[in-house]
Order: structure tokens, then C-alpha cells, then sequence
């Protein structure tokens, strides 16, 4: 059975996610007050590259090494950045955090937002995402209450401002440096790195841009050290599909695909046989079978497909979804996913020609490899894996 | 009319920083359902930016419409768990019921779009008419809630 610890889930269901006073029976924000007391950013840097955190919104960069390389940085006006946007096809792990216990996700920001030095923070929440912000801007409210937030943080020298900004829905925005044109009133579009947002970030100051689960680890860490989370490092996966139970899990990190499948998702749906399972949302690989027992990567989200479903109606929403959020800056992927959409239709219809198979390939090769941001790779991903594992060329 | 009195009071409550830009645009579409030309313009004015750039961003994101939308816009979540729970099927009883395309802007009254995953698929598959969503739809149910707004 999967270790039962939970890190990030533990109080979800239990307490009243509008009612700061149940977060603070349980114990919340004592990470903060051992911060404000204790620690300073140095040791809360220390705790956080000990435990060896990685960013949970798919890249699983280090956390620790990002900070040490805005904490390097001189300027005196730094930007933290929780975010929340979340476009993953498949994937609300981030909203469930911020709907069930939207203070854990708070006292993180706070924590690493001040670790950092940033005396402004953003949460940069998925436009779709309503009740999230309501939330949200209760927690924000009863934190500054309770002087967890606003100057003078536990009367100490520390302050914080957080800001919540609302997107408009793109898929792109979940890219940091996309994410930061947004909030400058920019389109959406990646940026060329370097500079990278840790040099010369938001309004071209330092900035730190974390994923919101990765963010909620942080009290813990903080509370019980960064050596004793190496050993119960979890991570939170999403099903989806065929399986018995939908939803959002807490278990160990490295947990193989199998496992989850069949012991968090309780396994397949009554009368329903395993086909394969897309991992990582839209843009995640496909798995036959034989191949589920390696560690779950990216971003968590796991969509398992049985016997049943219409391969060719996925084909039209994985084509179909990178092609309207393809932002149109670069020629190969404005084109390529445009094209990739248009031959996939044609295969659907039957109408599929022998050029139309030959250009796929000079498709799927020119978004591998010369698009400007990861968007056009990830839109060749569960095309190509379709094409030579389910063979659906044939 | 009003609104020309609205807008100017919406622009109020964001002071002019490019950073405000999009969450005004965002306020504006709310209430207007669409930003007209003549809205960015104001728009533009207010920021001090060329009406260009302001298009330049409102164009970019799906939750900005810049043009006037439909009477009936219906949108069906097409990401992989909605499809799996048949949400192509459902686009094509739309597709049939009123005699449009999934993309197509002929109708005069009615639109019908595939939109990208809103996060809540264990509730899917999603549609979302007039800003509504419907959760759970199904090949039958979709009717109940095309006769409610058809009438």
C-alpha cells in the first residue's frame, strides 16, 4: 500500500477553507511564526535546497537553486510569483489547493516570498478559475487581519503585499515568462531567455515564479526540516478518465504510473479495459500497458483511456487544443499545429493522402525541434506517440 | 445611452499602469460582453497607449471577445477527459440542432466553440451557454438545455 502521509492534503475536507481560525487550530502558520522568530532567509534557503524540492508544475526545476539566484540578485525590488494559472488539459490539483486550503498556500507565499526578499507578491490565477479567487480573496482578507500579511508581518521587520491577477485565458500563461507579459499588460507570449525572470523578471526585476503546489510544500518543510522531507516527499496526481476514482491524490513522489492507476484510481471502471494512459495533461506521452511501471513525472495528471473511446475524437482535441493556443508568435508552431489540425480532420474523415502522411512527418520533426517556446513540442507529442503506438496511421 | 457612462466609470477604479491593463479589458468584457472599437479607444486614451497596442492584448486572450457575440454562445469543453465522456458527440447534436459548424460565425444568433479545459473535469463534460456551465452533459440531457434557451 502507498505510504499514507500527507503533506499538502492533510487538512482538505476538514476545515473550513473560508474560516482562518480552523487553519490556526490545526496548527497553521506556526511555520511562519518559526520563520519571523527563529530563522532568516539564509536558514529558510538552507531547509529548502536540503529537501531537495523540485517545481511540481511539470519542469520540476529546483526550488532551493532558483531562489539562491534571486537572493544573489542586488536590486532591492524583487517579485514572487505563486503560479496558479493551470491550463493543463486534465489537470486541477492547483484549484483544489486553493479551494480546500487556500491558507497553507498563503503561509507559503509568505514564507518564500520573504525568504526571497520580494515585498510584493502575485498570484496569478487561472481566469476560469471563480471560486478559487473568491477564496482566495477571503484568505488574503482574514491574513491581514491576523498580521500574517501587510506591514510589520508578527511585528517584525518583514512586509507583504499580495496581489491576486486574474488571467484571461491562454495556455501559454502558465510559461513563466509568458506569465510575466500578461501582468505587464502585454500578450501572452514567451520571452526569449536569457535574461531569465530570475535576472530580469517582472517589470525587469528578479522574480521567482513557483507552481502552487510546489508553494504548499513549504510550511511543512519549514516545520519539520528539509531532511526529513527528502524521505516523504509527495506529489499530487489528477485522474481522469476510465478509472474507478476521479480526482485529485496525495502520494509519494516517484509512485509509478501503475500504482496510481490501480491503487489510487482503484483501477478500471466496471466493464472497462485499459487502452493506454496520456500522463502530464494534452501535452503528456502516451503509455501502453507494459510500459506503466516507471516513477510518475511532470505535472501529475493522468488521463487513462480504455477500449472504448474514440481515438480519432482525441486525435481532434489534442490537435485541435494546441492549435488555438498556439499564440502565433513563432512561424513553425502558428503553422505547424494549424497544418497538424487540418491533416488530423482529413484522417478523421477518411480523406487522409499519402502526402498528407508524408507532411506529417516534416511536421511533427519541425515542431520537435525549431519552435520558440516548448508549446510546439508538446503539441507533437501525443500525435507522434499515437502514430507509432497505437498505430493509428495504419 | 449608458454606456458610454459606464466604461469611463469602470476605467476609474484601475489607475493607468500598463499592469492593470488586461485585468480593465477583462472588467469591460464582463459588462459589455465584447470591447468595441470605440471602448478601446477609451481604453487607449486612458492607459496613454496606441489603440494597436490595446488590440494587440485584447485579441491575444480567450476570456477578451473583440467582437459583439452572438445572442447564444454555446461552449463545449474539448479536453481529453470531456471527450472521453463524449463531449464530441455532444458537439455534433449541437452542430445538428441548429444547423452550425463549431467554429463557424454564419449563424446570426447562434455560436457554438470548443473551448480548452476549464479544471473541473471530474464534473465534465463541461458546456458552458451564456456563461453558464453545465456539468455532466449527456448526448440526451444537451436537449433540455438547447430548448431552454432556443425558444
Amino acid at each position: 500500500m502507498l505510504n499514507n502521509l500527507k503533506i499538502i492534503t492533510e487538512h482538505w475536507g476538514k476545515i473550513n477553507p473560508l474560516r482562518i481560525g480552523d487553519y490556526l487550530n490545526v496548527g497553521g502558520y506556526s511555520a511562519l511564526g518559526k520563520f519571523v522568530e527563529k530563522m532568516d532567509p539564509q536558514k529558510v534557503l538552507e531547509e529548502v535546497k536540503l529537501s531537495g524540492l523540485t517545481g511540481r508544475g511539470g519542469a520540476g526545476f529546483s526550488t532551493g537553486a532558483k531562489w539562491e539566484l534571486v537572493m544573489a540578485q542586488k536590486s532591492k525590488e524583487k517579485y514572487f510569483i505563486c503560479n496558479l494559472d493551470e491550463s493543463e488539459p486534465g489537470t486541477y490539483k492547483d484549484r483544489m489547493i486553493a479551494e480546500n486550503c487556500p491558507q497553507t498556500l498563503l503561509e507559503g507565499i509568505i514564507i518564500s516570498a520573504l525568504t526571497i526578499g520580494a515585498k510584493k507578491s502575485y498570484i496569478y490565477l487561472n481566469g476560469s478559475y471563480a471560486k478559487a479567487q473568491e477564496t482566495l480573496e477571503r484568505a488574503i482578507a482574514q491574513a491581514k487581519e491576523h498580521k500574517f500579511l501587510g506591514a510589520k508581518i508578527l511585528d517584525s521587520k518583514y512586509s507583504l503585499e499580495i496581489e491576486i491577477f486574474s488571467g484571461a485565458g491562454a495556455y501559454i500563461c502558465g510559461e513563466e515568462t509568458a506569465l510575466i507579459n500578461s501582468i505587464e499588460g502585454n500578450r501572452g507570449e514567451p520571452k526569449i531567455r536569457p535574461p531569465y525572470p530570475t535576472e530580469a523578471g517582472l517589470f525587469d526585476k528578479p522574480t521567482v515564479v513557483n507552481n502552487a503546489e510546489t508553494i504548499a510544500n513549504i510550511p511543512w518543510i519549514i516545520q519539520n526540516g528539509g531532511k526529513k522531507y527528502v524521505k516523504n516527499a509527495t506529489k499530487l496526481f489528477v485522474l481522469g478518465g476510465s478509472v474507478k476514482n476521479r480526482g485529485v491524490f496525495e502520494a509519494p513522489i516517484g509512485t509509478t504510473i501503475k500504482k496510481a492507476i490501480t491503487e489510487l484510481g482503484g483501477g478500471m471502471q466496471k466493464g472497462k479495459e485499459f487502452w493506454f494512459a496520456q500522463v502530464g495533461g494534452a501535452s503528456g506521452h502516451l503509455f501502453l500497458k507494459k510500459e506503466l511501471n516507471v516513477p510518475m513525472t511532470g505535472s501529475g495528471a493522468i488521463l487513462v483511456v480504455d477500449k472504448t473511446a474514440n481515438i480519432y475524437d482525441l486525435l481532434l482535441a489534442w490537435t485541435g487544443f494546441f492549435r488555438r493556443e498556439s499564440c502565433g508568435k513563432c512561424v513553425p508552431c502558428r503553422e505547424g499545429t494549424f497544418r497538424l489540425h487540418e491533416i488530423a480532420e482529413r484522417l478523421v474523415d477518411g480523406e487522409i493522402a499519402q502526402r498528407d502522411k508524408e507532411a506529417l512527418e516534416d511536421i511533427l520533426w519541425t515542431l520537435e525541434n525549431t519552435t520558440f517556446c516548448p508549446l510546439g513540442k508538446f503539441a507533437a507529442v501525443a500525435v507522434r506517440d499515437a502514430i507509432d503506438k497505437l498505430g493509428i496511421l495504419k | 445611452m449608458q454606456k458610454s457612462g459606464t466604461i469611463e466609470k469602470i476605467l476609474l477604479e484601475f489607475d493607468p499602469e500598463a499592469k492593470n491593463l488586461l485585468l480593465a479589458l477583462k472588467k469591460i468584457n464582463a459588462s459589455f460582453g465584447y470591447i468595441s472599437e470605440a471602448d478601446a479607444g477609451k481604453v487607449a486614451d486612458y492607459f496613454e497607449l496606441p489603440l494597436a497596442k490595446v488590440y494587440e492584448t485584447a485579441s491575444f486572450y480567450d476570456l477578451i471577445e473583440t467582437k459583439k457575440t452572438a445572442n447564444l454562445e454555446i461552449k463545449v469543453c474539448s479536453g481529453g477527459d470531456c471527450v472521453l465522456g463524449n463531449s464530441a458527440e455532444i458537439i455534433r447534436e449541437i452542430e445538428n440542432y441548429f444547423r452550425i459548424k463549431a467554429g463557424d460565425e454564419f449563424h446570426p444568433k447562434v455560436r457554438l466553440e470548443k473551448i480548452s479545459c476549464l479544471g473541473r473535469c471530474a464534473e465534465g463534460p463541461i458546456v458552458v451557454v451564456n456563461g453558464k456551465a453545465y456539468e455532466k452533459v449527456t448526448k440526451s440531457s444537451i436537449y433540455e438545455i438547447l430548448d431552454k434557451y432556443a425558444k
